[in-house]
């Protein structure tokens, strides 16, 4: 089974942020992980708030949590369907942990 | 290729134009040149000649109708009088709103209200209204079945080049229309447009054919206008649309010997025009005559189409009556009211072309010789106006802000940090650093260092952040504060503008337009969109007017007094209005006091 990692990000004009009030740079260096991820066989798929709202309905675990915590739980990063403990956007050495098993098969 | 000779006195630039129409014809230029009317007068003389017209604007802030005489709306309706012709207004910003609605308006009461308005913002930008411009455009451009009928459509706008660079990178397409799953970026508002992808493509394509489609870019024999044309002639040559034609609008040959208004607005434009740009030097060139009133109407636009240069204009000199307008306040009675808190900040908002940078230099100079501490940042590098302050004791310091560093500053931050990324993704990203709304964040970012530093002394601005941009950076920092439950590196500067900028006490607004009817309503605008964010407007000002000079010039004293109605409609609606006569000094160095003396330039 391939291993599969969902972004759900807080309403954004660009999936790079560069539009938005302050540079990001963790913004460009997750857009960057994420093709890396890619690269290695894993089905990444992001969907911003602003442009693809359905995402976040339809997933239940992402309602749940907008609807509980409000918006500001936004970024969300599953993995296999399974929300991530950190908060924000987690660093390459993080997500590798965690598909560690599945990266290696 | 089209080629277009100059024009001569047998033949007038309208009829010109018209006669080498090519089946598209898109009009550039800055704001205030004239592009609508003389759009407008090309496609009367076509329709006199038996083709039939289709006019389009993608101007938010089209005055098309009033042009036309015509209700219009966003189905092509004839325009009133005229077999042939037919018109619409394609508005952006409300194509965007339905946009938005339609796709936000499904999750009110399913996501929580807060979410929704973060949704609504985000898809308010600059970015979002630019690209839903070209979406119409494509629809009539792409698709000849749209345009069965016409034998030519002329669009009163042009695309930008961000836009068409943005539809030519196969990245934009290939990751964000075909799979939607990696990110987006500001082709956003065309999301779900997958089937549209070839209309675009065919779109591009025929923009770039010069059978097809002529690029007319309208300027005034003024330095700024003809520096935007330049730099939309470029860019839009670098994308393949070489097919282009220079209008010059509004020459101006004084008729009477020994007027000084008249003899100074006759050399300023022959001295911008000696130093026109290559890129439009090279270019077929037009010209049209100043005319006495806008040419509003089939009689006005007739008039326009007609006008040869030297020709057509009333002759003998006029009466030197001044208009006068007792509601209205002058200059030095605002500066008095600014000068009485002892500091704060003084931004001077207002379209291209309405001389908000001169306004805001004057202030400056002004405040500094009653003895204040003024800073004074402009984006203006030819304001010259440290050479003025000499001999006054009080002290001016001055900043630039350019559009083009900052950016650039900007640009190269981002970039540092993207090493290592897919170069079709990196192209991406180097497009979206291009975007309006990057260029309007970028110079906010200079602006909030500026207005930091007013709380004890004077800081005047002659730019401002658009509301969009303030209510963006609100949410966004309310965002940050609640995910991270701590600061976040916005700097302390960034943090106290918006409250800054909310207090008339701290700052004031003044709105700068000319007496004519779009430079009005578009101040109209601006002040709407600075409402929205919680700042309120302190005054406005009339610029450039003519109706309280005493020049006897026929073509100008006409124009004053054509001015007159919009002048007391802005003072119907606005409590505090200055007008400030047009002087015949240009307005830089000592010539800028000529614009706060409140009596007659030159006194």
């Amino acid at each position: 089974m391939t291993a599969r990692v969902q972004v759900y990000d807080p309403a954004m004009c660009c999936s790079t942020g560069v539009c938005g009030p302050t540079v990001d740079p963790d913004l460009i260096r997750f857009a960057r992980d994420l093709a890396w991820l890619r690269h290695h066989d894993i089905t990444v798929d992001r969907y911003n708030l602003a442009q693809e709202p359905g995402a976040f309905v339809d997933n239940a675990t992402i309602l749940a949590a907008l609807q509980t915590e409000g918006p500001e739980c936004l970024p969300i990063v599953l993995v296999d369907g399974d929300r991530i403990a950190d908060a924000g956007y987690p660093t390459r050495e993080y997500l590798i942990g965690l598909l560690a098993s599945k990266v290696g098969d | 290729m089209l080629t277009v000779e100059k024009a001569t006195f047998t033949e007038s630039a309208i009829g010109m134009l018209a006669r080498h129409a090519t089946p598209f014809l898109f009009f550039t230029g800055k704001g205030g040149v004239g592009k609508t009317s003389v759009a407008c007068a090309v496609g009367v003389a076509l329709a006199d000649t038996g083709s039939r017209v289709l006019i389009v604007s993608t101007d938010p802030a089209s005055n098309l109708d009033e042009v036309l005489a015509t209700d219009l709306s966003d189905a092509p309706r004839p325009v009133n009088g005229l077999e042939n012709l037919y018109a619409s207004n394609l508005d952006p910003e409300v194509a965007a709103a339905s946009y938005r609605d339609a796709l936000i308006g499904p999750y009110r009461g399913v996501l929580p209200d807060a979410t929704v308005a973060s949704m609504e913002e985000q898809l308010s930008g600059a970015c979002t209204v630019e690209i839903a411009a070209f979406n119409e455009f494509a629809k009539l451009v792409g698709d000849e079945s749209a345009t069965v009928g016409y034998d030519v459509v002329i669009f009163d706008t042009a695309p930008t080049g961000h836009t068409l660079r943005l539809l030519t990178l196969p990245t934009a397409w290939t990751d964000f229309i075909e799979t939607n799953t990696s990110g987006n970026s500001c082709l956003g508002p065309l999301a779900g447009l997958n089937a549209q992808r070839e209309l675009y493509a065919r779109t591009v394509e025929a923009l770039a054919d010069g059978g097809k489609t002529t690029l007319v870019l309208v300027s005034r024999a003024d330095t700024s206008a003809l520096a935007e044309a330049a730099r939309s002639s470029e860019e839009l040559a670098d994308l393949g649309i070489r097919n282009q034609v220079l209008v010059l609008n509004g020459l101006f040959t004084a008729t009477t010997v020994g007027d000084p208004i008249a003899s100074a607005l006759e050399r300023r434009g022959a001295e911008a025009l000696t130093h026109m740009p290559p890129a439009l030097a090279s270019l077929p060139r037009v010209e049209i005559p100043l005319l006495v009133r806008s040419p509003l109407g089939m009689k006005g636009l007739r008039l326009l189409a007609e006008a040869t240069p030297g020709a057509g204009q009333p002759a003998g000199a006029m009466s030197a009556e001044t208009a006068s307008f007792p509601g209205a306040s002058s200059m030095s009675a605002l500066i008095d009211e600014i000068a009485a808190t002892g500091s704060g900040v003084v931004m001077t908002m207002g379209k291209g072309g309405v001389g908000k940078t001169s306004i805001a230099a004057a202030i400056a100079l002004e405040l500094v010789r009653r003895g204040h501490s003024v800073h004074l940042s402009t984006t203006d590098p030819a304001a010259h106006v440290a050479q003025a302050i000499a001999g006054f004791s009080g002290g001016l310091t001055l900043s630039r802000i350019d559009p083009e560093v900052e950016v650039e500053a900007y640009r190269t931050q981002v970039l540092a940090g993207a090493t290592g990324l897919e170069p079709e993704a990196l192209s991406l990203l180097q497009e979206d650093l291009r975007s309006p709304c990057t260029e309007e964040i970028a110079i906010f970012r200079a602006f909030a260092r500026v207005v930091a530093e007013a709380s004890d002394r004077f800081v005047i601005l002659d730019t401002a952040p658009t509301g969009h941009t303030l209510l963006l950076i609100d949410s966004s920092e309310a965002y940050h504060r609640e995910v991270m439950r701590n600061t976040t590196d916005t700097p302390p500067e960034v943090l106290a503008l918006l409250p800054r900028l909310r207090d008339p006490d701290f700052t004031k607004v003044l709105i700068v337009t000319l007496a004519e009817a779009t430079p009005v309503s578009e101040a109209r605008r601006l002040q709407t969109d600075l409402a929205r964010a919680g700042i309120a407007s302190y005054a406005w000002v009339v610029n450039q007017s003519l109706a309280e000079t005493a020049t006897t010039d026929p073509v100008l004293r006409a124009r004053g007094l054509n001015e007159i109605p919009h002048i007391d409609a802005v003072i119907d609606r606005e409590h505090r209005v200055a007008i400030v006569p047009w002087v015949s000094e240009p307005p830089v160095g000592e010539g800028l006091f000529a614009l706060v003396g409140g009596g007659q330039p030159g006194e």
